[in-house]
């Protein structure tokens, strides 16, 4: 069972009770809840903020995809992920990215959201662009999507 | 023909909208839209190595939200996206 979306800020902000609702089972005897946020500091400059940008539809897809692809790459009995991720600009300290991940075991739960996060990062369709102290800006330099 | 080009990430920059336009004749491969778009940025942006390079790395998705690769033939007027390099989280 998965839940995955990319929330605009202005309307909505990622929430952490959302993701333990949908996740919460009996079946599970373990969760685990990975949020990133936006840290103050990168390549030594001062960062203030970052505006997430994305193609949405591709990231549902993506979203999608990773799931059907830790159902096959570890057959677990049960996997339940929640994603969800960030558009538009996100304050320092703010959450961008929240993965919730419940299993029947603990071991489970970590090699699942391990591998959920590290896909985003790979072929997930959303940019980055940082904003510094002195209202400087720039695009992340990403990765080629891996499928290209 | 008429393609839309969807603007992403960095490939934003290119316009103050959110698409370009770029004419291509019939049949055109996803190669040549690549090769129309440094064009653009050689006469818009007087060659902006950054956006050239980007263009070079860049992926195109369709409508359908598929990854299209440099052989796939254009055969109508369509929206296609430009995927710059990624890296959210």
């Amino acid at each position: 069972m998965i839940h995955c979306d990319i929330l605009d800020v202005k309307k909505e902000k990622i929430n952490i009770s959302k993701a333990q609702k949908f996740i919460a089972s009996s079946k599970c005897g373990a969760s685990l809840f990975f949020m990133g946020t936006v840290r103050n500091e990168n390549n030594n400059k001062k960062v203030t903020g970052i505006t997430y940008d994305s193609h949405d539809g591709m990231v549902k897809k993506s979203f999608q995809e990773i799931y059907e692809e830790s159902k096959k790459k570890f057959k677990f009995e049960t996997i339940t992920i929640f994603v969800e991720h960030a558009k538009g600009y996100v304050a320092l300290g703010e959450v961008s990215v929240l993965i919730a991940v419940a299993c029947k075991h603990r071991k489970e739960v970590y090699e699942v959201s391990r591998f959920v996060i590290e896909e985003i990062k790979k072929r997930t369709p959303i940019w980055k662009k940082e904003h510094y102290e002195g209202k400087e800006t720039e695009w992340l330099k990403g990765n080629p999507v891996v499928n290209q | 023909m008429k393609i839309t080009v969807e603007l992403y990430g960095a490939s934003r920059d290119f316009s103050s909208e959110s698409f370009i336009e770029i004419n291509l004749v019939n049949n055109s491969k996803i190669k040549d839209l690549r090769k129309e778009l440094i064009k653009f940025i050689d006469n818009h942006h007087a060659g902006n190595e950054n956006f050239r390079e980007l263009v070079k790395a860049a992926a195109f998705c369709s409508d359908k939200n598929e990854i299209i690769h440099d052989d796939y033939v254009i055969s109508k007027e369509q929206k296609i996206a430009i995927i710059p390099p990624i890296g959210g989280g």
